[in-house]
């Protein structure tokens, strides 16, 4: 029976796929995130008005577009993952760079979301929304940079613990965008 | 390794993540250019339904935690739920005026 594991010796770990640590540091991501959720969440009810106004600043047209883009660079990494699997190195790697790319484009377009908001004098100073909208998506932005260098990473060092790994990664930042898109662009 | 969900899983799982996405932006009324209203309790509903089943598909398959034990599916669905209803409560207290 444990030799079906993936994770043969690592207790209530052994089940998950990729390196077990990174399962600790994914849910460890994850409380982080819900606490910063729930401080946003609480401050609105605050100020409802506040955040509404703030709110039709944004572009959630482009929040959607990033949350596409997001998602189809998950599903590159998953067939990524599949590709290893059956020992397709040459695939993998192209998946995974496609996926790489979509993480681009989804930083590129924060990036002209960013520097709109900057044009039109809306920094994170502007007001509680504006603080927590630049907090968390910049947080989040900063997962997306280092989930690129994973990726890049086990493009190099191809191997399925270690695709399975950034792929594990890679689809936590697609879980987080995931409920940060709705809450920042579009409950309101 | 794991038994991994298959590569017309995963096709059939991001057509419906796409499609939950389209549901979602409808739900928000993005159409509203000019008379920027709140949203209606049903539409914020849906949005955070669409969002819960969102994150479900991407743990159950993108993941893949269906190969997992139930009691780690049960905390990342768990810890999902926690997150959207603290935003719901959120939300509904400010909409309440629940908080002064």
């Amino acid at each position: 029976m444990s030799r079906d594991l993936p994770n043969p010796g690592w207790g209530p770990l052994s089940t998950l796929p990729g390196n077990p640590l990174m399962w600790v540091l994914i849910l460890s991501e994850m409380l982080v995130f819900t606490a910063f959720f729930a401080l946003y969440a609480g401050q609105r009810a605050l100020d409802p008005a506040l955040f509404n106004a703030s709110q039709q600043q944004l572009d959630p047209l482009l929040g959607g577009l990033n949350t596409l883009v997001l998602l189809t660079s998950g599903l590159c990494v998953a067939l990524a993952v599949e590709a290893i699997s059956i020992g397709r190195t040459q695939r993998t790697r192209l998946w995974l760079g496609a996926a790489m790319l979509l993480g681009v484009v989804f930083c590129a377009v924060k990036l002209i979301e960013y520097s709109d908001k900057f044009a039109a004098g809306l920094t994170p100073e502007t007001n509680a929304f504006f603080g927590f909208y630049y907090g968390l998506t910049a947080f989040h932005f900063a997962h997306v940079l280092f989930g690129l260098a994973l990726l890049g990473l086990v493009s190099w060092r191809t191997s399925t613990e270690n695709v399975e790994t950034a792929a594990a990664f890679w689809h936590m930042v697609d879980l987080i965008w995931i409920l940060l898109y709705p809450l920042i662009y579009l409950i309101r | 390794m794991t038994a991994l969900p298959g590569t017309r899983r995963l096709l059939i799982t991001w057509v419906m993540l796409m499609g939950l996405t389209g549901v979602s932006m409808v739900s928000a009324r993005l159409d509203q250019t000019t008379d920027w209203q709140a949203l209606s309790l049903w539409s914020v509903a849906l949005v955070l339904l669409a969002t819960a089943f969102k994150a479900h598909r991407v743990l159950m398959v993108y993941l893949n935690l269906r190969a997992a034990t139930p009691a780690w599916k049960g905390i990342f669905i768990g810890l999902i739920l926690v997150t959207l209803a603290l935003i719901a409560a959120g939300y509904l207290a400010g909409r309440f005026n629940l908080m002064g």
